[in-house]
């Protein structure tokens, strides 16, 4: 039952420790402590899941009816594991990619602190305690942004906080009104929203419900506070914006579906103006995070911008309101956070070996790697969903779910928008494979050298692989176990 | 009677004799004094609180022989006392944190004048929130301004004469208003006492007599409160007084001058106005607005400040706004958060004055923004402690301004009308906070490469981290175990009328 | 109204003194005018007190032979206001112009703007 407050702090407090303590002069003892930190705290939170019997953990109470509490549901666990997951695979790549970078305590420091905020966030009970791990979320991911400390990325660490405050502003407002007309503040599925005190209110909450979703869909990146996004994630370091492309855009998906199934209820929105303007809002944000891909000649903003149109995918999901859309919803929760942290690995691993940075540049980069542009590859197409790939079960299920519901226009215009935004998708990802595998009959193959990165980095772009594709051949176990939770909230 | 009962009382005589005393000693002695005297007066307000929360009522002490209608009383409940214990600590820290910077800053012969003035200064503000009678706040009210002024000029140079002046300016326009309200006051209802003209006023009121000059006398006294705390329009002293002055008297300027003519106002909206009558006047919706105004303006005054001293001076600006929007919403809630937040800003800003001397200090004396910047590198320790206090003006969760905003957020939500104002303005001003005072966080965690100015290591400041400590842990109590506070907060607001 | 202003005539012009002396100080910019401009006001608050504890045709309440009956005096307790007012008047100005003296052998001016002007331009 505690394991779930060791898994919290125990990452929290040895990441404070490594920031306080004095530079060490041997590099490996870092990253030896780095390693066994993050390992420890992945088996804690495998314990915590593993020992879970039910019911709530109560910490102690802001004010009477604010209590800080954990609990643990299937919605937790999903995030979790991909939490850690990512988490170790991203934390051991960057043992090798942050040698070309200083300041790199801080950076390991800074990475389990945000590792135990997000676990916090996973298992969080009510709605106080996550909007507090919200707000810490960003303070402590900041430094990550920050971290290479020039001009472009304090700006973009402002953007950052200036967009993330203001979105858990408007979060925060729609927690005083839900203290007021909610029976409470935990986490229950199919909403808290009490009928008798919010009688007559109606209109007014579904309001409050649409300033919570754009609040909160600042992290997700869901338009109109968007611009964030791409300003942050390209100037940290490869292995940080594979954390918060992958995870920490998540915690916004994982708010968006706290605040929708757990507060307000799916029946409460469910056909209101409220569903059809976020269904609206997060197509809009599908196509538009495409296209901008697509014209984007830097990788590591391309990725960005495609993170963008991907979470996209799931806040559809989640706006579609039944099962088969939830399904694919959180299918593709999974499965964008395996496939994004690996093509950003893939991105680190050819800015390190090469120093490119450009599409155009990449000549030939799959003749110097193969092993990792044949990593690339196959995420691409799960990306793009490509069958047996896991992008094609999650897209399967959305498109389904969208057809399958009543809403006028959307149950069509929904699944077309999917189509073309796999299209674009395909445009904006394959062309580094082609440039890669195949650099043009000029190319000098006599200056060719193996650039092959060391196991280090391979590993872990390899675990990566590996998931996704076994999530996309065997997803039946996935998919019972999503019909469960799905079964609960709608 | 029991003994307990002359605590209070004795807690002002005491004051004002040290003050006396001191004024006769060397500066070591006075500084022991000084100490000494508070301790006393927290440990004797510490028993009255307890008194007060086991008896459940307020008390009153008769000074002199005189019964209830010609003599002058004292009456404490649970907020008074709440309120003395809490400016005491502070006040303690405050002198502790800005110590070294006051040796270095003020004339050698004339360093034991100012723990007279803080003698006196303490001697007032236990006065402003124990006494009973109109008049006998006034007098405090006017000492309190005269030590106030005192703290800002015991550092030499002409920012600080300067500032004294216009402060002495302000607060004299703000005084002479208070005193012909008072005198309007003892004219309609023919009492100094401050539940004697409660009376009075409210059968005045229910009978529909004199219903303009008691308008006037409410506007004049809540106006007159105002100026002397800085609300919005009438700030323009505040910035160089904070800014310019020695570091403990910014911190006790901020934290406990202003707050003390806020506890009257409130003191006098409840005990002698009465707040029905108070609230059916429009005068509560000026102090909104001004409120509101003030949240606003003083945030973006801020950001466009590059002196970090005056910056968090104009911050000050900005939640002495908040505090008025507090009571300006004109209900119990309201009332409460905002007398919360006069603690949380207290044990906030205070904090912030002293750990941005640490910053300064280790940037070459340097306050210009630009100067400060790796500062946190240099002075571990005011680096972190500016962190904490600048999360805790943002409100995040687990320091002392969130509570204050949830409060406030709360008591908005129930106020029908002025709801959205409130939750609209609260929410621009946190984005406002969180730019500055951001900006500046990331400023002096911002490494530098030329080793332009040395660090300072811990065993040289010993006793100045440990009051950051102290002052650190003050803010995450109130942030983490609010409630019994807030209990107590409401328990005191019902006793106080 | 007009008869009611012409009966309190004490008052009216107490109330106007007031105003002279508020506006004087908040908008002369000499130290010393805003000084007097302080008097003036604290002075009209006190003739508004005496004013009001006036009632005509009874003596000051010193007892001179013996105990008279309450109706002979006239209300004592805001004279005592009016003294207490004094001494705290007294020592605001003092204060006042003390720090008029501290900026005038500084600055060799009473003008509190160019005062103000002089140190931005000093840049301290």
């Amino acid at each position: 039952m505690y394991y779930i407050i060791l898994s919290i702090l125990f990452p929290v407090l040895s990441g404070i420790c490594l920031l306080v303590r004095k530079e060490m002069k041997n590099r490996r003892n870092l990253l030896w402590t780095t390693g066994i930190l993050l390992t420890i705290t992945g088996v804690l939170v495998m314990l915590s899941l593993y020992t879970w019997q039910g019911g709530m953990l109560a910490l102690f109470n802001l004010t009477p009816r604010l209590p800080i509490l954990f609990k643990i549901d299937e919605v937790s666990v999903i995030f979790a594991v991909m939490a850690v997951i990512i988490f170790l695979c991203a934390g051991f790549f960057s043992f090798v990619y942050m040698k070309h970078e200083d300041k790199e305590k801080r950076y390991y420091g800074f990475y389990l602190i945000v590792f135990g905020v997000l676990l916090a966030l996973c298992f969080a009970g009510n709605l106080i305690t996550f909007y507090l791990f919200f707000e810490m979320l960003t303070l402590v991911s900041m430094p990550l942004v920050l971290h290479s400390g020039t001009r472009e990325a304090i700006m973009a660490g402002l953007k950052y906080l200036f967009y993330s405050l203001s979105g858990a502003y408007l979060a925060l407002f729609g927690l005083y009104f839900i203290e007021r007309y909610g029976n409470t503040l935990t986490f229950s599925p199919g909403g808290v929203i009490s009928s008798q005190t919010a009688a007559g209110y109606g209109a007014m909450l579904l309001g409050i419900a649409f300033a919570m979703l754009i609040g909160f869909g600042v992290k997700a990146g869901m338009f109109p506070m968007h611009a964030w996004l791409l300003a942050a994630h390209p100037v940290a370091p490869a292995p940080a914006s594979a954390v918060l492309s992958a995870v920490i855009a998540k915690a916004g998906v994982l708010a968006v579906v706290r605040v929708v199934y757990y507060i307000f209820g799916a029946s409460f929105l469910r056909g209101t103006w409220v569903q059809k303007t976020w269904m609206a809002l997060t197509l809009i944000t599908i196509l538009m995070g495409s296209v901008l891909a697509y014209r984007e000649p830097v990788l590591k903003k391309r990725l960005a911008y495609s993170t963008v149109s991907q979470v996209s995918y799931i806040l559809f999901g989640l706006s579609v309101m039944n099962t088969d859309a939830l399904t694919g919803g959180f299918l593709h929760v999974l499965c964008h956070g395996f496939i994004k942290a690996g093509l950003f690995l893939c991105a680190g691993a050819i800015i390190y070996k090469t120093g490119k940075t450009r599409v155009e540049e990449f000549r030939g980069v799959g003749k110097e790697m193969p092993i990792l542009m044949w990593c690339y590859t196959v995420l691409s197409l799960g990306l793009i969903g490509i069958p047996p790939m896991c992008g094609f079960v999650s897209k399967w299920y959305l498109a389904k779910g969208a057809l399958a519901s009543a809403l006028p226009g959307f149950w069509w215009i929904g699944p077309v928008i999917l189509l073309v935004s796999a299209l674009l998708t395909a445009g904006y990802l394959l062309p580094v494979t082609i440039r890669g595998f195949f650099p043009g009959a000029d190319y000098e193959y006599n200056a060719l050298e193996k650039k092959e990165p060391s196991w280090l980095m391979m590993v872990p772009v390899l675990i990566l692989t590996v998931l996704s594709v076994a999530i996309g051949l065997v997803p039946n176990e996935l998919i019972d176990y999503l019909w469960q939770m799905i079964e609960k909230v709608l | 009677m029991d003994f307990v009962q002359n605590f209070p009382a004795v807690s002002i005589l005491l004051c004002l004799f040290a003050g006396i005393i001191s004024s006769g000693l060397r500066k070591k002695a006075a500084r022991s004094v000084n100490i000494i005297l508070i301790l006393i007066v927290t440990f004797l307000s510490v028993c009255t609180l307890f008194y007060t929360m086991g008896t459940g009522e307020a008390f009153v002490y008769v000074m002199g022989r005189f019964p209830a209608p010609w003599g002058n009383e004292i009456r404490a409940g649970v907020l008074g006392p709440l309120m003395a214990l809490f400016f005491c600590v502070i006040m303690l820290l405050s002198l502790e944190g800005g110590r070294k910077k006051l040796v270095d800053e003020v004339e050698e012969e004339k360093t034991f004048l100012y723990y007279v003035l803080m003698d006196l200064l303490l001697a007032s503000l236990l006065a402003l929130i124990y006494t009973n009678d109109l008049f006998t706040a006034y007098v405090f009210v006017e000492i309190n301004t005269i030590a106030a002024c005192g703290l800002i000029m015991i550092r030499q140079n002409g920012r600080t004469i300067e500032a004294a002046a216009r402060y002495m300016i302000m607060s004299l326009l703000g005084s002479g208003l208070l005193l012909m309200g008072i005198c309007m006051l003892y004219d309609l209802t023919g009492h100094l006492l401050m539940s004697n003209i409660r009376e009075q006023v409210i059968y005045l009121y229910s009978a529909g007599e004199y219903r303009i000059p008691l308008l006037v006398t409410i506007a004049l006294m809540s106006v007159g409160l105002a100026i002397k705390s800085a609300l919005f329009p009438f700030h323009a002293w505040l910035p160089d007084a904070y800014g310019y002055s020695t570091v403990s008297s910014a911190a006790v300027l901020s934290s406990l001058v202003s707050k003390g003519y806020i506890l009257l106002l409130i003191k006098i909206i409840y005990r002698v106005i009465g707040f029905d009558v108070f609230y059916n006047s429009r005068i509560i919706d000026v102090l909104f607005a001004f409120g509101l105004m003030g949240m606003i303006f003083g945030s973006v005054s801020a950001i466009r400040e590059n002196d970090v001293r005056r910056m968090i001076a104009f911050s000050s600006v900005a939640q002495i706004g908040y505090i008025y929007m507090g009571i300006g919403m004109g209900t119990q809630a309201g009332m409460t958060a905002s007398v919360f937040h006069i603690l949380s800003h207290a044990a906030t800003k205070s904090l912030l004055f002293i750990a941005a001397i640490g910053l300064t200090d280790v940037s070459g004396g340097s306050r210009k923004l630009v100067e400060l910047t790796g500062a946190a590198y240099r002075n571990k320790w005011a680096g972190a402690a500016f962190t904490v206090g600048s999360l805790s003006m943002v409100g995040v969760p687990l320091f002392s301004g969130f509570i204050s905003k949830l409060l406030f957020s709360q008591a908005a939500v129930q106020n029908g009308t002025k709801m959205l104002p409130a939750l609209i303005v609260l929410g621009i001003s946190t984005i406002l906070n969180a730019i500055y005072f951001m900006k500046t966080v990331i400023r002096i965690y911002t490494p530098v490469e030329s080793g332009k100015y040395k660090g300072i290591q811990f065993m040289k400041m010993k006793r100045y981290c440990l009051t950051l400590v102290c002052f650190v842990a003050l803010n995450v109590i109130l942030g983490v175990f609010s409630q019994p506070i807030v209990d107590l907060i409401e328990q005191g607001l019902v006793m106080f009328s | 109204m007009g008869a009611n202003l012409f009966a309190n005539y004490g008052e009216a012009v107490a109330m106007i003194l007031f105003g002279i002396g508020f506006g004087n100080l908040l908008l002369q910019s000499n130290l010393i005018k805003k000084i007097i401009g302080l008097n003036i006001m604290d002075t009209a608050i006190y003739l508004f007190l005496a004013e009001k504890g006036y009632i005509a045709g009874r003596a000051a309440p010193i007892v001179v032979d013996g105990v008279q009956s309450m109706e002979a005096y006239i209300n004592p307790i805001p004279s005592g206001l009016v003294l207490t007012g004094i001494v705290v008047s007294v020592s605001v100005s003092a204060l006042m112009l003390s720090i008029t003296i501290r900026l005038y052998r500084r600055y060799h001016t009473l003008d509190l703007d160019e005062i103000s002007l002089r140190l931005k331009k000093e840049g301290l």
